[in-house]
């Protein structure tokens, strides 16, 4: 695949020398390579070695994807692919650090003039103290987390998860990595015809990636974004004003907020739900239902759950769990998310899952720079393959409405 | 007195996990890779030389081969091979960090195992 897609530049995000932009790229072709060249070639190492080495030791053939586990982990392929897809990660922080420690202090100083340019809200607590889920791991290896500040206010973290994000996708998610609250508004415009919230709250937004789209389908929205990092809240703010979109932000934690019951019409979130803990996920399912209006609907995109999976897919995709620091991330999978749902009090038959297609496209049909009908297509109309980030078709979505009637 | 410089976190926090059984191999591979990452970095950047150059009608191959190094440029590689060093050992470097931090796999099983819990 050709290196087309490019992220828009905006006061905000980090600017690059050569040579670091260069590093970058690196580490976004490296993440291609591995997913593309070594990835495809799991699968045969699998079934022409490793299962039949585990089958002549056990006279069987492994079960699920922790015998699987058992029985790649030794063997040097799997180990090649691996190690590799972690260094790429490594890199892929480390590179775009370089960009982030040249440019500070100005960064904050610059984050701070632009959020005192808007009338939306900006709200932090001082008090404020971030789940464990977030500080114990670093969550995807990236350096400090979303929650650290060097010093008072520093916004380091989130200009790097800007960035960082960005090559993570490779580019997939848009040049403002928007993809994902832009798919979800898809969904929306096309499934929900007619609704038309008035308040509208996007939880675990970090810099607000996917929230601002939410703004520019309903204007005459009140659209807010919470997330446990104080850096991550105060750099959307910033990046929104920065880009000309009137949205609020606060520093919260979306297992228990302060707004009042029902202020909401519409709740989202994106990947946020695989990045939080067994005992947090039923608490925002609760938190979402209370924070609903009657006949208000929750969309939460993330990771659908393990069951209707191969164990060898379930394999692949639980690599995250063992060697990328996101601890939730397979037992997320494993969670009856329906369950939760009308355990919260979701009407059972408004409960379900659906795909979200990407809307990637329109940033091709925009003339966004470096997209081609061609590249995007071949990125949208991809067959689900574990490994590779976002699935092709689409997002998935937990989707579910509040009872227009108590 | 000024203000000291603001220095981000390099290292993840959590254990590394292993994935050679053969001892410093992790850590060579990382090496491979970031030697191969530093020579598409000059590539790069020797294509844009000549690429900016062709622009304004300059032949550079010529004037490389006659050009000479005075202190400022040696003291400058001398820096940039440095930290280059500083990348490549970027895996001996964590694992020195996790220790001072004891950090290790049984707090990180522990994390998956509590965050799990409903």
């Amino acid at each position: 695949m050709l290196n087309t897609f490019q992220q828009a530049q905006h006061p905000l995000l980090p600017r690059s020398t050569h040579d670091e932009a260069s590093r970058q790229e690196f580490a976004k072709s490296l993440k291609q390579f591995v997913q593309q060249g070594l990835l495809p070639g799991l699968q045969p190492v699998f079934a022409q070695r490793a299962a039949k080495a585990f089958e002549q030791q056990h006279g069987r053939a492994p079960q699920d994807r922790r015998e699987i586990r058992k029985v790649m982990e030794p063997d040097l392929y799997f180990q090649h692919y691996a190690a590799l897809n972690r260094i790429a990660q490594e890199l892929m922080w480390n590179s775009v650090i370089d960009s982030v420690e040249r440019e500070l202090p100005a960064l904050n100083e610059s984050a701070k003039a632009w959020s005192a340019k808007t009338d939306a809200q900006l709200r932090i607590d001082a008090d404020f103290v971030p789940p464990r889920y977030v500080t114990a791991l670093d969550i995807h290896c990236m350096p400090g987390g979303y929650a650290s500040e060097l010093s008072p206010g520093d916004i380091s973290v989130a200009a790097l998860y800007d960035r960082g994000a960005y090559l993570y996708g490779m580019g997939f998610a848009g040049p403002l990595n928007d993809d994902m609250g832009r798919s979800v508004c898809n969904y929306v415009q096309r499934k929900l015809p007619g609704f038309k919230p008035r308040r509208i709250l996007d939880m675990g937004c970090t810099v607000g990636h996917s929230t601002l789209p939410y703004k520019t389908l309903f204007p005459d929205a009140e659209v807010w974004g919470i997330d446990v990092g104080g850096p991550v809240v105060r750099y959307a703010h910033a990046r929104a004003a920065a880009l000309g979109v009137d949205v609020n932000f606060a520093q919260m934690n979306a297992e228990q907020t302060d707004f009042e019951d029902g202020y909401f019409d519409l709740i989202v979130s994106h990947i946020l739900l695989h990045e939080t803990s067994g005992k947090a996920m039923p608490r925002i399912v609760r938190e979402c239902h209370r924070l609903l209006s009657p006949g208000g609907y929750v969309i939460h995109a993330d990771l659908p759950p393990f069951d209707l999976m191969s164990p060898f897919t379930q394999f692949i995709l639980d690599n995250e769990t063992w060697y990328n620091n996101e601890p939730f991330w397979g037992a997320m999978r494993e969670i009856d998310q329906i369950k939760l749902a009308t355990d919260a009090g979701f009407p059972a038959d408004s409960v379900a899952f659906a795909t979200a297609p990407m809307a990637i496209l329109e940033s091709s049909a925009e003339g966004a720079a470096g997209y081609t009908g061609d590249s995007t297509a071949a990125v949208a109309d991809r067959e689900f393959t574990a490994g590779e980030f976002a699935p092709g078709g689409g997002w998935e979505v937990l989707v579910a409405r509040k009872a227009v009637q108590a | 007195m000024s203000t000291p410089k603001l220095k981000p976190q390099r290292h993840s926090r959590g254990k590394r996990p292993q994935f050679y059984s053969t001892p410093g191999l992790d850590d060579a591979m990382s090496m491979i890779i970031v030697l191969a990452q530093e020579l598409s970095v000059l590539r790069d950047r020797v294509d844009a030389i000549e690429r900016v150059s062709a622009k304004r009608g300059i032949d550079l191959a010529k004037e490389i081969e006659s050009l000479e190094l005075d202190q400022a440029a040696l003291d400058a590689r001398e820096l940039q091979r440095q930290q280059l060093f500083e990348r490549l050992y970027y895996v001996t470097r964590k694992e020195a960090d996790e220790l001072a931090q004891a950090d290790s796999k049984q707090r990180y099983d522990q994390v998956i195992e509590e965050t799990a819990q409903a």
